[in-house]
């Protein structure tokens, strides 16, 4: 039978005297005995189903094991603190070593112990102990279990793979004994600040970075030289490197705040907003294109791009940028661009839509449960670094965030429709404004005419024939009815549906005189064409095999959306999108008997989607009188024409107040034909040709991005293991991650419960929001944040670095309004930014990644800054602000289906990078393998590879010798021709310094060795610019071409 | 965002290669450059704090016994038809022209134009001492049947090439993963420090999904696929662009003097030493790359063994693939995967109509290859330790899409594995009488993941990495190893 060693550990003095081969000095001298050791092992016991004689054997054979801390200080770095403090200390290897087991996840758990809440840990367990005894700590079991050398008893379980190392051990006991105090997860505690910092005259960003150097004993580097600090500068905030004016003036600025100027002059420089635009792209996973098989354009992506530059060139607040993104739809303030007649916050509700798109999934609901999983996880990350979609098939494994909450969420993002937007048409609006207004006079004068002038008598009642009132098939159910004036709880969205159908709308002849009112319909022209709208049902479930809608139109579409999937065609689903051409009403049917069972809803549009970009011509208009589910037949749906005797009165105010019926308008219009109504207004031809010429006038053609519109409000079950077939009998309410204490406002709202959603994250009492962001800043600005996983703050995030720090950025980022640019700048005055990056020898030693920041970080440049340096160098850079994307570059190792027809040129036509075209499925070479991220999840933090094919881009593609080549030709152009001053050109522009003697004499030598070599080969034509090209291109593959300081 | 320590993040310190590895300088940094795990080294780390350090995680040495060292996946883009190619049905040419619906439940089809049964057009014999049965469609590599065993019951989650695609590649359906070959040479390294660790050889059909199919998703950028191309640059950027030799040694020279120059100004700064020795290996793959696909070495026997002599042009090109797949091997590259040529007028193996005329164009171009280069690999004494694995994403319908097509079927399909470690002439899992579904012993994708990652030598729940708050694995929580067909 095997031996079993029961291993209690002493105190360490204990062991000492016990056992005096391990010498050792503790600064424990608390001496600590089970008081009930027997009690103990036989319930550690139990809890493994120990046999019987094993426990007896056991008991009988306990030998106790001592051993020390061996060579107290030097294995454990750093020594452990007086004070163990939880979430720093101990959380981190509950997480690690415990959660897994006993964490927040029920379906994982074992022994029914949690060690995630403070209840969890301290409970009495089955036998009468608790895991953790804060009152009495040494009859704490989890100090027994840890410390066992029975494979049977021992935790973490050998299986488990993981293991406590003895400074892991040795600060649980010390936690333990010192009262084992519980926290909530650093991260959901609300942001403090520090009163010590008050008293700090300077920076108070020093006086934390100061505070941590002295705790860690460190010293810190002097400041970087001045080419140093405006190379550095010019790099963080915009992304390319100084031009050799800023470099001179600022060399020559000998005033105090010399620094500060300059600082200023590239925050207010309009490639600020260039730069801050492509780090948020990194989170939102943007791309042109939806990538999977055909990779489908993501209309109008480039204007959710350009959005991002001008909010952080304009420092729009971080909150209001928050709030544009999840609900810029919905925002009762829309933020508009009066300049460029847009409304900049609906672009922002383009975060939604840069998720990939898949084709013709045969499964459909799973495709929606994926793409609201990506929409979870992107938004999680981005706003509050959290890994929500963790919880979508369990309760998060270390965060408190269950399943309830995922599904809570995941209701928001179900009840959030894919829509085109219009892009430009704000112009419109105003015209629209004023067709409703002629409108709503006609009406007005007519009816009020008609009231005063009605030849009948008042009470006059004519009886009306009842007719269409057919039966309704008991299999058949009515979608949608427009022949009263509302829209029968569809949705109009945009401008051109109205808020109602055309019931009662007078019609006039040539002559301008009424020849009756409209019937009740749905109509996208109703105050004109040329004005964008949808018309949207609620959701329902398809229980027919068909759907139809009677409906008439020009160049336009009917789709049948189901389970919010958006890219309708072939194979599966190209009869869900049916185009409407004729001016005739006619019944469209849609076959959707393979969908019975899911959820679904129509949507009408003045237009056609080409390969899912939408367009709209502006001739286009749809009209639609119903919309049904059958079987078997068609049918109609029964008009509510009361047979009865109607007043005539009451059906002219019924008009006039937008009211009427069906009975009221067959009555007027009855009138009208008999005369009884007169049909000639002599007032109404200015009104008339003014509308007749509003309606010409919309002759734009308006451009579409794929935004999103609101949805039905929906409360989904719980996906059980996340599988979409196995639902919750309860759909969960929509909410806020519950572990995040905010207002929590009422989500319970007819539509998706976005503003809310964004209200919630924006809660000033919701610190993580603006702990998240200034902590993306750091890490934007230093190369890593304070923490450094930027996209996770759960518990298997880092910690932070800087926890003080942390907080006095984020309280003070909600004092200064959630300025961007404001928190930039306070960090870019500090000393620890303008440090140089050349360490003193003890901090080299001994903080060898730098995380106290002794000195400022080295790192390489992004992809993007690495070409656009290129760009500016040469002189080839284009600065043009925004625009339509300029055709990716196809070179001959890109192939695969959706492969663009004609390549971009080489060059970009000189753009910054963030204006190349992004196809997800023919990404950038040059900028992938310098590791711009792909698109499909947030990357805050992109990781820094050093791989060979970097260098055998810099060294050999055609792009890299290309720009060599125009630098050369530029230079020689010029009437420099001092070989000194020829480099020192080169070198301030490649590198933002002057050369050093040995530098040009480097120079020489190599331009001599090349004229040499190429004149051995009888190369002598344009020898010139030939070397000067090499010589360029050589820079260019210079780390300190690629490398900030 | 990632939050794991790893060689490629964070190059070894001078300091930690000289003091914990005994060797130069210049030798180790070139081992981390494609992703090569030196466990020696890998936990040194010195001076970071603990509550900093306390996630990172290394990946894992292989845990077991490694069968394989290279693994050459030959990928049968966009579906072998199972009942046509291992997986005879006799029912089929009884119940030919028969509505399959009045037979079994029929799943919803991608393109939904359910057709009658359609029984193979090709018939089945036995081959090898095993009597392993093969249609006409693979003469050439049924006489390699003793050396395969063959899987009659995979299942795929997709009918659609795309997702089903990332699934056999990644693991999983959805864009933005890690491919398998990724996963295996995160965690076992290059062999070779002068060539990358996973090839695609593009033999002219990238499948649906893209290169994303070959990514690294949230791994190092390090272990994507390199794609070689046959041509005079097999690799992007490999050629020198500067168009006399010697120029670039200049340069080359002057670049080193600059940047040591630089070094010793800024102190240590392993980032940038590691970026310089980078410089090294690529001028090394300047030739080390176009040298592979240089043939002049290869004996005439072994061309024409390969079908290099093939009057078919798409049977020369896949030959081309298949003895550039075995050079690779032999320079020790962990992953190889060849994708389809693109033969006339057959969109891949995706014959939704024109079966017949289909399958026979790709069946042509791809069976001389494959057992020339199983044969080769044997002769050479390579087959031991290299596994060669055939696959499609996914099957095919019994019935007929239209008249003379077969739509995609995720529900059963056949696929099969040679060399290192796999118990040839074995037959595993079977399908209905029709070949629509599996009724016995269903391997999954995961599976399939899990066994080769075994026969390398990982256990497939051990190769985490952390992304996002999750240790993910190429398996997903899934996957079992197919221990029938192992030796």
């Amino acid at each position: 039978m095997k031996k079993v060693f029961l291993a209690i550990r002493f105190d360490r003095t204990t062991a000492m005297q016990k056992s005096s081969v391990i010498n050792c000095k503790s600064n424990h001298n608390q001496l600590k005995i089970f008081s009930n050791l027997k009690e103990i092992l036989l319930m550690s016991m139990r809890t493994k189903f120990v046999p019987y004689q094993k426990t007896i054997l056991v008991l009988s054979a306990i030998i106790l094991i001592a051993y020390g801390f061996m060579s107290c200080g030097q294995k454990f770095s750093p020594a452990i603190a007086d004070k163990v403090d939880f979430n720093y200390d101990i959380r981190p290897i509950l997480v690690q070593k415990c959660y897994l087991c006993h964490g927040p996840d029920p379906g994982s758990r074992k022994g029914n112990l949690r060690l995630d809440t403070y209840e969890g840990a301290t409970a009495v367990l089955k036998d009468g102990l608790k895991a953790i005894n804060p009152e009495h700590g040494e009859k704490s079991l989890v100090l027994v279990r840890i410390n066992h050398k029975d494979p049977d008893i021992m935790m973490p379980t050998p299986e488990s793979n993981l293991k406590l190392t003895e400074r892991e051990i040795a600060l649980i006991e010390k936690w333990i004994d010192q009262g084992a105090e519980w926290k909530p997860h650093w991260a959901l505690i609300p942001a403090k600040e520090s009163q010590a910092v008050k008293e700090f005259k300077g920076n108070p960003i020093d006086y934390f970075i100061n505070q941590k150097l002295a705790e860690n004993d460190l010293k810190s580097s002097a400041e970087a030289d001045k080419n140093s600090l405006i190379r550095r500068v010019s790099y963080v905030l915009t992304g390319l490197p100084p031009d050799p004016n800023s470099i001179n003036k600022f060399i020559a600025d000998n005033s105090a705040n010399a620094y500060e100027k300059m600082v200023d002059q590239y925050l207010q420089a309009p490639q600020f907003g260039e730069r801050w635009a492509r780090h948020w792209m990194d989170l939102v996973r943007y791309a042109e294109t939806k990538g999977h098989e055909f990779d489908y354009t993501i209309s109008g992506a480039w204007r959710y791009r350009d959005y991002l530059i001008r909010a952080f060139n304009n420092d729009v607040p971080y909150d209001q940028l928050i709030q544009e993104q999840l609900a810029g739809d919905l925002l009762q303030k829309p933020r508009i661009n009066e300049s460029e007649k847009i409304n900049e916050s609906q672009i922002g509700t383009m975060f939604y839509t840069m998720a990939e798109g898949t084709h013709s999934p045969v499964d459909v609901r799973k495709d929606e449960a994926d793409r609201i999983d990506n929409m979870i996880d992107v938004t999680g990350k981005a706003f509050q670094a959290l890994t929500i979609s963790c919880a979508r098939c369990h309760d998060h494994k270390f965060d408190p965030i269950s399943t309830k909450d995922y599904y809570s969420f995941y209701g928001v993002m179900e009840g959030t429709r894919f829509a085109p937007i219009p892009a430009n048409v704000l112009e419109a609006s105003n015209k629209v404004r004023e067709l409703q207004s002629i409108n709503d006079t006609i009406r007005k004068e007519i009816v009020t005419n008609w009231m005063k002038n009605y030849s009948g008598n008042a009470s006059t009642k004519i009886t009306l024939a009842s007719s269409n009132n057919i039966e309704k098939p008991t299999d058949g159910i009515l979608l949608g009815d427009f022949s009263k004036t509302d829209f029968d709880g569809w949705k109009s969205d945009g401008l051109a549906f109205t808020n109602g159908t055309t019931l009662g709308d007078p019609v006039f002849n040539a002559q301008h005189k009424i020849v009756g009112l409209q019937e009740g319909r749905a109509s996208s022209r109703r105050l004109s064409t040329g004005i964008f709208g949808a018309l949207r049902s609620p959701d329902f479930v398809i229980n027919n095999n068909f759907i139809g809608v009677n409906a008439a139109g020009k160049k336009a579409s009917i789709r049948v959306v189901i389970d919010n999937f958006q890219l309708i065609q072939w194979p599966i689903y190209g009869g869900m999108d049916q185009h409407v051409d004729t001016s005739k009403f006619i019944n469209i049917v849609f076959d959707v008997t393979q969908w019975k069972g899911h959820k679904a809803y129509i949507e009408l549009l003045p237009g056609i989607y080409e390969t899912h970009v939408f367009k709209m011509s502006n001739d286009a208009y749809i009209e639609a009188k119903y919309a049904i589910g059958f079987d078997k037949e068609w049918f109609e749906p029964a008009l509510e024409l009361q047979p009865t005797a109607v007043d005539a009165t009451q059906a002219l105010y019924a008009v006039a107040e937008q009211k009427a019926s069906f009975t009221d308008l067959k009555l007027i219009n009855t009138l009208l034909r008999s005369k009884r109504l007169s049909s000639q207004f002599s007032n109404m031809q200015p009104l008339l040709e003014r509308k007749t010429a509003l309606q010409q006038s919309f002759t734009d053609s308006i451009e579409f991005l794929n935004g999103v519109s609101d949805g039905c409000g929906t409360n989904s079950p719980v996906f059980i293991r996340g599988n979409h077939k196995e639902l919750s009998k309860d759909p969960v309410q929509r909410s806020f991650i519950s572990a995040i204490k905010v207002a929590n406002p009422n989500f319970n709202v007819k539509g998706s419960g976005r503003l809310q959603l964004a209200a919630s994250i924006t809660d000033p009492k919701n610190t993580l929001t603006s702990r998240v962001m200034v902590n993306r800043i750091w890490h934007h600005l230093f190369g890593r944040g304070i923490v450094e996983t930027v996209d996770n703050f759960g518990m298997q995030g880092k910690l932070p670095s800087h926890p003080e720090l942390l907080d006095h950025l984020a309280i003070q980022f909600q004092k200064d309004r959630y300025s961007i640019k404001k928190t930039i700048r306070s960090i870019l005055l500090s000393n620890a930014f303008k440090r140089s990056a050349v360490p003193v020898e003890k901090a080299a030693k001994e903080d060898p990644s730098n995380i106290w920041l002794s000195h400022y970080p080295i790192r390489r440049l992004e992809a993007e800054a690495i070409r656009d340096a290129m760009l500016a160098a040469s002189g080839k850079l284009d600065k043009t602000l925004y625009g339509i994307p300029v055709l990716a570059y196809i070179d001959s190792f890109m192939n695969g289906r959706g492969k663009p027809a004609v390549s971009g040129p080489l060059d970009g036509k000189g753009r910054r990078s963030l204006y190349l075209e992004v196809r997800r499925n023919f990404l950038n070479p040059m900028l992938t393998t310098f590791d711009r991220p792909m698109p499909f999840s947030a990357f805050g933090k992109r990781t820094v590879t050093n791989v060979p094919s970097q260098s055998l881009i810099l060294l050999n593609d055609p792009f890299v010798f290309q720009e060599a080549e125009f630098m050369a030709k530029q230079l020689l152009a010029k009437k420099i021709t001092a070989l000194d001053a020829r480099i020192r050109w080169v070198y301030q522009r490649s590198l933002g310094r002057n050369p050093q003697p040995d530098e040009i004499a480097d120079a020489d030598l190599l331009m001599n060795q090349l004229k040499k070599t190429y004149a051995s080969k009888g190369v002598k034509e344009n020898i010139e610019l030939i070397i000067w090209k090499d010589y360029i291109h050589s820079v260019f593959n210079l780390k300190e071409f690629i490398y900030l300081n | 965002m990632t939050e794991q320590k790893h060689p490629i993040y964070k190059p070894f310190s001078r300091r930690e290669m000289l003091g914990a590895c005994k060797c130069g300088f210049g030798s180790m940094a070139f081992a981390s450059l494609f992703g090569s795990i030196l466990p020696s080294c890998s936990g040194a780390s010195s001076g970071q704090t603990d509550f900093m350090n306390h996630l990172s995680n290394g990946p894992k040495a292989p845990g077991l016994i490694p069968k394989a060292k290279s693994i050459i996946f030959l990928y049968m883009d966009g579906g072998v038809s199972q009942v046509d190619s291992f997986d005879p049905k006799p029912r089929l040419e009884k119940e030919n022209g028969e509505d399959p619906t009045s037979k079994f439940k029929v799943d919803a089809t991608q393109f939904g134009n359910v057709g009658k049964i359609l029984k193979s057009p090709w018939t089945f014999k036995k081959y090898g001492e095993s009597g392993m049965e093969v249609s006409e469609l693979f003469p050439h590599i049924a006489t390699c049947v003793d050396d395969m065993a063959l899987v009659r019951s995979m299942v795929s989650n997709f009918p659609e090439h795309t997702n089903a695609n990332y699934f056999l590649h990644t693991g999983s359906g959805l864009q933005g993963r890690p491919s398998m070959g990724a996963w295996m040479n995160y965690g076992l390294g290059s062999e070779n420090n002068n060539l990358p660790g996973y090839v695609l050889l593009d033999g002219g059909l990238i499948p649906p999904g893209g290169l994303d199919n070959f990514k690294n998703g949230f791994l190092p950028a390090a272990f994507q696929a390199s794609i070689l191309r046959p041509g005079a640059t097999p690799l992007a950027n490999v050629r020198p662009i500067d168009s006399i030799a010697g120029i670039q040694d200049e340069k080359l020279a002057f670049m080193k003097r600059r940047d040591q120059n630089l070094l010793s100004k800024l102190g240590p700064a392993d980032e940038i030493e590691s970026a310089i020795s980078n410089y090294e290996l690529a001028y090394k793959m300047q030739s080390s790359i176009p040298e592979l696909t240089e043939f002049s070495a290869e004996s005439e026997a072994t061309k024409k063994l390969y079908g290099l002599d093939s009057a078919d042009p798409f049977t020369r090109s896949y030959a081309a693939q298949c003895l550039l797949a075995r050079r690779l091997v032999e320079r020790g590259v962990r992953f190889i995967e060849l994708t389809c040529p693109q033969t006339n007028g057959s969109d891949r193996w995706d014959q939704h109509a024109n079966l017949k005329i289909g399958h026979e164009n790709n069946a042509r171009a791809v069976d001389q290859p494959i057992a020339g280069l199983l044969k080769d690999l044997k002769l050479r004494g390579l087959l031991d330790e290299t596994l060669v694995v055939w696959s499609g994403e996914f099957g095919r319908t019994p019935f007929a899409q239209g008249n003379d097509g077969r739509d995609h079927n995720p529900s059963a399909f056949s696929m099969w594995m040679a060399g290192a470690g796999v118990k040839g002439g074995t037959v595993f899992g079977t399908t209905d009488e029709y070949g629509y579904r599996v009724v016995d012993n269903p391997v999954t994708i995961h599976d399939l993941h899990a066994t080769m990652l075994h026969l390398l030598g990982i256990d497939h729940k051990q190769l985490t990495f952390r992304f996002g708050g999750r240790d993910f694995r190429l398996t997903d929580v899934h996957g079992n190893v197919v221990k029938d067909i192992l030796a």
